[in-house]
């Protein structure tokens, strides 16, 4: 009995350990946002302080700010988004529902594609960008987040339209409708929860970028996550500014991902179980 | 299949013979229309890159001095056999990728089998497991570098001097940096690898652990000849899916040490980022690129060919 008392409180503490280590970054990063840069500093480490908004307000509307960062990362996220589904949902339609030669070939194609280190693509396509002149332009960026995005978003898709039953789209057919119409109509009405989820991830995975960000960016555009650099540098790192940024970074994933908190284990690992896969 | 619609109007007057294959070409039209946005997309942003990067690869293409470049074929795959610094590349990639993946699935596996028999608190872990992997790996490398593993008052070399260890440098000694950006990695998808494995263990059948239970099994025999053979699909997955990241990654290493001190912490996929963007000579790091690509598909082959067999 007692044995047993032990082995629980012992597992109970292991626990605890596990959810302190995963959640104390996060959580010291808020409290050092929420700290002067003396506080920060300060040796042992302070808990307790008074708390100041001040180092928000200097990232946020002070010299240095970061705002136009935020607008940049929510353009490029929005915008990916945006093309992403326009251009998935229907290919994923196709794949999961149409009979056509070559499908199960197109499928494994998107799947290969995602193989590609992004290291890989990022050189040629910035040779491409510095001819035409996209580099630090939207449209350049975007054009590149495609790469991981469509496959991503494409899979997910697929998932969610082989779930719905074909009756209703048989009866649509019935009464005459067009294939198109169908789709609109009767399809992706029934498939709405599976694009919410999939626009959350593909949001959630071009805010996070940062290898494509770092080459491609510029002066006009540079999203946060590049952004953070200029807090750190070799002279003098200004502490509670990084982290007030880095929690204005962090601030819409998490809101995100705790929304779509059910779905993420499969956003996680959408085709996998049917090949590779890559996040 | 749709492809048993009735027909409509025009179609209607076809004779019923040729009516299937009328059909099936109407599908097949249909079908690649609405692929064709995003094929066309995806060669140019995938398979374009591609053989752009081939082609890069056999030339001398250097930004810094541009009166020097020129096709010199298959020079920078002879230079890239004989480079050290490529060798050791691959070396920490190896040693990356394998301690991450190992890490992340004896962790995470330890931990899901762990919450598994909670009965309550089990959705404090799902929450706060979901905080790690919805992060950029850049925001994740800067919190790390700067408020964890700052020399004294970051966090981890707090606790290491109250520990006795005394202050250590965590990013500036070899090791240890090596030793702290597989840490950062594990810290961040351990918690995937949880979530894949309690969803995992949470569908297992309970009638085979209740007649295991009145056989007598111990609970170790019972994880080692029940629990691990049935999660092993899940396992193989996240190995598969938790290497291919691995190998790529590079806003963790990036922001974190920048793949120094030296190149202690450079990884294949970083040295072919900095000798391209950072020494401009594009030419080579394309063939590097290209090098990580084949240690992909080379890796990816061995790990498919595990999970087929058995």
């Amino acid at each position: 009995m007692i044995a047993k008392r032990i082995r629980i409180i012992a597992l109970l503490a292991i626990s605890l350990v596990f959810l302190l280590a995963w959640a104390f970054p996060i959580l010291w990063s808020v409290l050092n946002s929420l700290k002067t840069d003396p506080d920060v500093l300060a040796y042992p480490p302070k808990l307790v302080f008074a708390p100041t908004l001040e180092a928000y307000r200097d990232v946020l509307f002070g010299s240095a700010s970061i705002l136009p960062n935020l607008v940049s990362s929510l353009v490029i996220s929005v915008g990916t988004t945006v093309v992403t589904m326009l251009m998935a949902v229907p290919a994923a339609y196709a794949l999961a529902r149409l009979n056509f030669r070559g499908r199960k070939s197109a499928g494994f194609y998107v799947l290969a594609t995602q193989m590609l280190p992004p290291v890989g693509i990022i050189i040629p396509y910035f040779l491409v960008l510095r001819n035409i002149g996209w580099i630090d332009t939207y449209q350049g960026i975007i054009l590149i987040y495609l790469s991981f995005s469509l496959p991503f978003a494409i899979w997910l898709l697929v998932s969610y339209f082989e779930d719905i039953p074909f009756e209703m789209e048989e009866a649509a057919y019935l009464d005459g409708a067009s294939r198109l119409r169908t789709l609109w109509r009767i399809i992706i009405p029934q498939v709405r929860g599976g694009i919410a989820v999939t626009v959350v991830f593909v949001f959630l995975n071009a805010w996070n970028e940062f290898l494509f960000a770092v080459v491609l960016s510029g002066n006009t555009v540079r999203p946060v996550t590049v952004a953070m650099f200029n807090f750190v540098s070799v002279e003098q790192t200004l502490w509670a500014k990084l982290a007030a940024v880095s929690v204005l970074a962090m601030l819409p994933v998490v809101v995100l991902g705790v929304v779509a908190q059910k779905h993420i284990v499969k956003g996680l690992t959408v085709g996998a179980v049917k090949g590779g896969g890559r996040r | 299949m749709a492809a048993a619609a009735t027909p409509t109007a025009d179609t209607a007057a076809i004779a019923p013979s040729d009516f299937g294959r009328v059909l099936a070409q109407r599908e097949r039209r249909f079908a690649a229309a609405l692929l064709a946005p995003a094929f066309i997309a995806l060669m140019a942003t995938t398979t374009f890159p591609l053989m752009f990067l081939v082609w890069t690869s056999a030339f001398r293409m250097d930004l810094a001095m541009p009166f020097t470049n020129g096709f010199v074929g298959l020079e920078n795959y002879r230079v890239l056999l004989i480079d050290e610094r490529f060798w050791s590349s691959l070396l920490v990639s190896l040693i990356y990728t394998a301690s991450t993946v190992v890490l992340q699935v004896i962790l995470g596996l330890a931990l899901a089998l762990l919450v598994m028999d909670m009965k309550r608190g089990q959705c404090w872990f799902r929450l706060i497991a979901i905080l790690p992997v919805v992060l950029s790996p850049a925001v994740v490398g800067m919190i790390w570098r700067t408020f964890m593993l700052a020399p004294e008052f970051g966090i981890v070399d707090f606790l290491a001097i109250n520990a006795g260890l005394g202050s250590k440098n965590w990013l500036g000694d070899p090791l240890l940096a090596m030793i702290s950006v597989i840490i950062i990695h594990t810290w961040q998808w351990t918690p995937f690898a949880f979530m894949v494995l309690l969803a995992s263990l949470a569908s297992l059948p309970e009638d085979i652990y209740e007649a295991a239970r009145l056989d007598r099994a111990t609970a170790w025999q019972r994880f080692r000849r029940i629990t691990l053979p049935l999660l092993r699909p899940a396992i193989v997955m996240v190995v598969i899916m938790r290497t291919m990241v691995a190998l790529t990654a590079f806003a963790a290493i990036f922001t974190v040490t920048g793949g120094g001190p030296g190149t202690a912490t450079e990884i294949l996929n970083l040295y072919a980022y900095r000798k391209s963007f950072t020494e401009l000579s594009i030419g080579y790091g394309a063939a590097l690129a290209v090098a990580l690509l084949i240690l992909t598909i080379i890796i990816s082959g061995i790990l498919f060919a595990m999970r087929r067999a058995k």
